[in-house]
């Protein structure tokens, strides 16, 4: 056959797989566990270990669901908001029904109310999604200090489920969020790839007019990741809320940032229709490895940001210098 | 006709703000059968395909599909009723693999509701089969060449039990090679009982692939008729109802001796390979090549807006700084874009000041703009150019085609060049228009520019050049002074 | 005879400049008058004063965010900037004793930051967006590693404090400022050679580069302008407040780009200018100061920015399908 118009050539097995995001992110991840763990004694303990997949559990649920609105080709800032403000519907319910399932129905169903008008605005109404999210941030916390009038509200009900939830580990080990964050990302990973659904994100994000051409319905898929985001902020909300075991209204600012930093690192693109699970996975578990190491090394926390946002930068600069070679 | 035709559109019209696009049309396919449909840009092709495709409601008119009268309520329902459109841009998620795109949003689902992706791939491949098209399903679109993603799609139509493929333009990327495999494929269509309607203006294949053919001229049917009862004169004159040796006037002299632009040995990660040529004032260097020959990216390199690798281009004797357009423009080699919309026009931005943006520096008062001397100068231009627009304020987006692509020629001529590259200057601009851009590329020669040209209409390439350059995988293959090229000489060489 | 491009508009359209300002120019009138009937304290020449003296902050930064939005850019760092230039400002004329080289050490902190987020973007090729929310990240960062606490004022010096409480005639320092750069940035923008390249390098950077201009270094100037800018604010804020507090600015940058879209500029850039990005900046002042002499729950102020920047960029769109036909 003579040679075609295009000079395209499919890459080799294995330079996929080292071209693959998630194999430098996961040697990454291992660099870094090692470089910790060599300068410092308690960093490698079980303890330490399991703390950290405990805390990571919160930004990698989020990240999860903004993953999905960032594939579909929008984004979603205003989870930092709302990551703070379920604490609010569940505490107050739970103070007054005694019920953890009541308040934890108020606090979901308070996000799916926030996701759906970030998710009408964008996808219906058709306004930009950085737009949208930036205000929805600002007036979820404004609504928060309003109703706290800027003070923590305590949790009275003082439920076992609602502490465990939290605070608990299982087998004494390991800590449940991890294990809600290790199912969550399970169940997204085979949404993306075994129901037509998550088929329908990727190709929404990669090429609306294709998507619409074979009959998806592109605002619809847009608006459900929207709220999917909302929900899985909310559950992450709920396990921050146990832990503070109180409704603080400083809780989750600069949140969004964290979880936007953990997608974009993971390889997520920012223009839509790319993206795996696994790379935000790596992601969020090499920014809480890295806090947690920096902690350990007894630097101030305040590092955690600075090289957060050098990582960000780094981490965009190689992405988009990969995009071009391509 | 003995049974019902595949597709009976009759009677019908269609209406943009402004614009009659469609006026009357009657269309009818039958089974198994190549159906061309030609006519110029502004035709009305477009229009009356994107009504087949559901994107658009026809104002009048009905659509019969094997004797069923229907209307087509949207893409999803035109492919339900088994009318497939394979659009110049492909239709397909480049991230997704090849058996993917097939069955996309049609997967065929287990017990659990997931998607079953061995069937995927096994019935992609059987379709493969049937077309004679061989690919691995597990490749990704995003690394197949063009030729092999319009297989794609057209393995998707037969996915939906297509009785009605539509192909639009289908060859603009394509070597000969994968021409003739292409029409292969149609024939396998047809052979199944597909009704295929061809869409393109380019006459060679025409006369190669079509049954029958109807021609559209101002969004009016003019004729339908068996392909054996035309001629290459016949369907010229009733596709722009006039001869086409008026197309191409020549008023200038003969070129001049003089060497104004130099390119040497240039090399560019962009895919070119070693070029070297030289323009001369008053000269026009015809560039032609098929697509990923490298027309664009040579006219970007020598503009100094991508970067090169090796070679040295000098502009009147003074070398170009590398990767630089501003040293260029300075120079006096600037770049007329293929992309009018995305890389040459600020859309919002009204006419003046789309005219004047490349020189800028002329009519400045210090560091402020001279609102009065720029407006005279744009005037100027619009007048002897013929630029139809209400006002030197109006958004440039508003502008027609023709009259968008004469602003933008008005921006390197007040700059002054010595050098314009032009790059497929009239695509998607109407035949009256392009007349007129002919014209004002004779002119410019005329003034003492050369004028570089990339085109892939050999006609153009023809009418207009004084030496034609042909190019291929990232080279130039052959040189032909202009009396003595042939059609035959210059494909040949076209190919790798 | 037809052409392949978009259909002709039957009609002319207007200037679409003239068209959103009168709106928003409407819209303001419409808030004062209602407030001035509301209340009595609204329409006195103090709280007039108040009021200008808030837009100022907002209106020194928004200018130069307008024309890096123009150019196609944005500049979310602006708030963490302006926190970290007080307590830099502050911490410099204490250690110096000299008003003159800590309002240096300030505004050039500000243009620092601002060359930092240009070179990013412009050279290392990331998105603004990202590329300044990095740097905002590594700023509220650097800040506490900066110190731990507000930096208190130890200079005393008069220079310090009156540049946010002095007057020229009935008008505040900060407010001359204001009105100075925001002229100063109108006339860039519409009257000068480098105003027109901005608006080329965000409606068409390709267009831009091959009609002999870099837009790299466009959006480089512009960053840096914005900075310093940022730096401006910054130091004015610390005198303000007296001392140079890390914490400051939270915020700042929504409502710097609120008042901006909801001005006119767009998002996607090669559309803006300065009267709409001032007249944006009074409106949300006004609705923030009708918040509070109207007594309502101050915690709104945070909410409003919020919601206006939606309706505001709805209008926008509105307008944007209007204009289309």
């Amino acid at each position: 056959m003579p040679p075609s118009s295009d000079m395209a050539t499919r890459p080799s097995a294995l330079g996929r797989l080292f071209r693959r995001n998630e194999t430098a992110l996961a040697l990454c991840l291992l660099l870094l566990i090692a470089v910790f763990g060599v300068l410092s004694d308690s960093f490698l303990t079980t303890r330490n270990m399991t703390n950290v997949l405990g805390q990571a559990a919160l930004p990698l649920i989020a990240a999860t669901g903004l993953a999905l609105v960032v594939i579909a080709g929008e984004i979603d800032v205003s989870i930092g908001s709302l990551f703070g403000a379920v604490a609010l519907p569940l505490i107050v319910v739970m103070n007054v029904t005694g019920s953890f399932a009541l308040g934890s129905a108020a606090a979901l169903v308070f996000a799916f109310a926030v996701g759906a008008v970030n998710g009408w605005l964008v996808a219906y109404v058709r306004l930009n999604s950085l737009i949208v999210t930036l205000g929805m941030l600002f007036v979820l916390r404004g609504l928060i200090y309003l109703y706290t009038g800027q003070r923590a509200i305590p949790d009275d009900a003082m439920l076992e489920t609602f502490y465990q939830i939290g605070n608990g580990r299982f087998l004494r080990t390991l800590p449940y969020p991890a294990l809600i964050a290790a199912a969550v990302l399970a169940v997204f990973l085979w949404i993306l790839r075994y129901r037509r659904f998550g088929r329908q994100i990727i190709a929404v994000g990669g090429s609306p007019e294709v998507a619409r051409l074979a009959g998806y319905d592109v605002a619809r898929v847009k608006f459900a990741t929207f709220v999917i985001a909302a929900l899985l902020t909310a559950i992450a909300g709920i396990i921050m809320a146990s832990r503070q075991g109180s409704a603080v209204h400083v809780t989750g600012i600069g949140f969004e940032f964290q979880v936007v930093a953990a997608v974009v690192l993971g390889g997520v693109s920012l223009a839509g229709g790319i993206g795996s699970l696994w790379g935000v996975a790596l992601g969020v578990l090499i920014l809480a490895f890295l806090a947690n190491g920096l902690g350990q090394l007894n630097l101030p926390t305040e590092w955690q940001l600075v090289i957060t946002g050098i990582i960000i930068i780094a981490a965009v600069t190689l992405d988009e210098s990969r995009r071009r070679k391509r | 006709m003995a049974e019902a035709p595949a597709l009976d559109m009759a009677g019908i019209g269609k209406r943009f703000p402004g614009v009659v696009a469609l006026d009357d049309v009657h269309l009818r396919l039958a089974p198994g059968k190549v159906h061309a449909l030609m006519g110029e840009n502004g035709a009305g092709k477009s229009t009356l395909i994107k009504i087949l495709a559901g994107v658009y409601r026809p104002d009048t008119g009905t659509i019969r599909i094997a004797g069923e009268q229907v209307t087509l309520q949207s893409p999803r329902d035109a492919l339900a009723r088994g009318i497939k459109v394979v659009f110049q841009e492909i239709a397909l998620i480049e991230e997704f693999t090849v058996a993917e795109n097939v069955f996309l949003g049609e997967y065929p689902v287990g017990g659990a509701g997931s998607i079953r992706w061995d069937r995927i791939r096994a019935d992609a491949a059987a379709l493969f089969d049937r077309i004679g098209f061989g690919v691995d399903p597990a490749a990704r679109v995003r690394d197949l060449p063009m030729s092999q993603q319009q297989m794609v799609e057209i393995a998707r139509a037969l996915a939906h039990d297509a009785r009605i493929v539509v192909m639009d333009e289908p060859t603009s990327s394509l070597t000969p090679a994968e021409v003739e495999q292409l029409f292969a494929v149609i024939r396998r269509l047809t052979s199944l009982g597909i009704a295929v309607l061809y869409v393109s203006h380019k006459l060679d294949e025409i006369f190669a692939i079509a049954d029958t053919v109807t021609v559209l001229r101002d969004g009016r049917h003019i004729s339908t008729r068996p392909r054996s009862e035309h001629s290459e004169d016949s369907l010229i004159h009733d596709m722009i109802g006039r001869r086409i040796e008026a197309l191409y006037p020549r008023t200038r002299g003969p070129a001049t001796d003089r060497d104004i632009l130099r390119v040497e040995n240039l090399s560019a990660p962009s895919g070119l390979k070693n070029i070297s040529f030289h323009a001369r004032a008053g000269e026009v260097v015809g560039f032609f090549g098929l697509m990923g020959a490298g027309r664009t990216e040579l006219a970007k390199a020598i503009v100094g807006f991508d970067p090169l690798r090796a070679g040295r281009i000098t502009v009147d004797g003074r070398p170009l700084a590398p990767h630089d357009t501003a040293t260029g423009v300075a120079l006096g080699i600037g770049l007329l874009t293929e992309d009018r919309k995305r890389e040459g026009l600020m859309l919002d931005l009204p006419v003046v000041q789309n005219a004047t943006l490349a020189a800028l520096g002329k009519w400045a008062r210090g560091p402020f703009v001279d609102f009065a001397a720029e407006r005279r100068a744009t005037q100027d231009y619009v007048d002897r150019f013929n630029i139809r627009t209400p006002s030197l304020d109006q958004p440039v987006r508003l502008l027609s085609g023709g009259n968008q692509q004469k602003v933008l020629i008005a921006r390197w001529l007040m700059r002054g060049l010595k050098v314009i590259v032009v790059d497929e200057p009239t695509r998607g601009i109407d035949v009256g228009a392009k007349s007129e851009i002919f014209a004002l590329i004779d002119e410019l020669a005329g003034a003492g520019l050369a004028v570089v040209m990339m085109t892939s209409e050999m006609s153009e390439l023809l009418g207009l050049s004084d030496r034609i350059m042909v190019m291929a995988g990232g080279r130039i293959t052959a040189e032909f002074p202009v009396a003595t090229a042939t059609q035959e000489a210059i494909l040949n060489a076209a190919i790798v | 005879m037809s052409d392949t491009a978009a259909p002709r508009a039957t009609a002319p359209r207007p200037a679409r400049t003239g068209q959103g300002q009168g709106a928003l120019l409407a819209i303001l009138a419409l808030l004062c008058v209602g407030l001035s009937l509301a209340t009595d304290t609204f329409f006195s020449g103090e709280n007039m004063v108040a009021i200008l003296r808030q837009s100022a902050l907002v209106l020194i930064v928004a200018v130069g965010m307008t024309m890096l939005l123009v150019s196609g850019e944005v500049d979310l760092s602006v708030g963490a900037s302006l926190a970290f230039v007080g307590c830099v400002a502050m911490d410099v004329t204490n250690q110096t004793d000299s008003f003159v080289i800590g309002a240096a050490a300030g505004i050039l902190f500000g243009g620092a930051v601002g060359l930092m987020n240009g070179l990013v973007v412009t050279r290392l090729k990331v998105n603004s967006l990202i590329a300044t929310i990095a740097t905002l990240m590594m700023l509220q960062g650097g800040v506490y590693l900066f110190t731990r606490e507000a930096v208190q004022n130890g200079h005393q010096l008069t220079a310090f404090t009156t540049l946010s409480t002095g007057y020229v005639g009935p008008l505040p320092i900060p407010v001359i400022l204001a009105a100075l750069i925001c002229i100063a940035g109108a006339v860039v923008l519409r009257l000068t050679l480098f105003g027109r390249t901005i608006y080329a390098t965000g409606a068409n950077p390709v267009a831009a580069r091959l009609s002999g201009i870099r837009p790299g270094r466009v959006k480089l100037i512009l960053f840096v302008v914005t900075g310093l800018l940022t730096g401006l604010a910054g130091l004015i804020l610390a005198s303000l407040m007296n001392a140079g507090q890390p914490t400051a600015g939270r915020g700042f940058e929504l409502t710097v780009v609120a008042a901006v879209i909801l001005g006119g500029t767009s998002l996607t850039g090669g559309r803006g200018t300065i009267i709409g990005t001032l007249l944006g900046v009074l409106i949300l002042k006004v609705i923030d100061n009708g918040i509070i002499i109207l007594q309502w729950d101050q915690n709104l102020q945070m909410i409003v920015p919020g919601v206006v920047i939606v309706l505001a960029t709805w209008l926008d769109m509105v307008r944007g399908r209007a204009r289309d036909g």
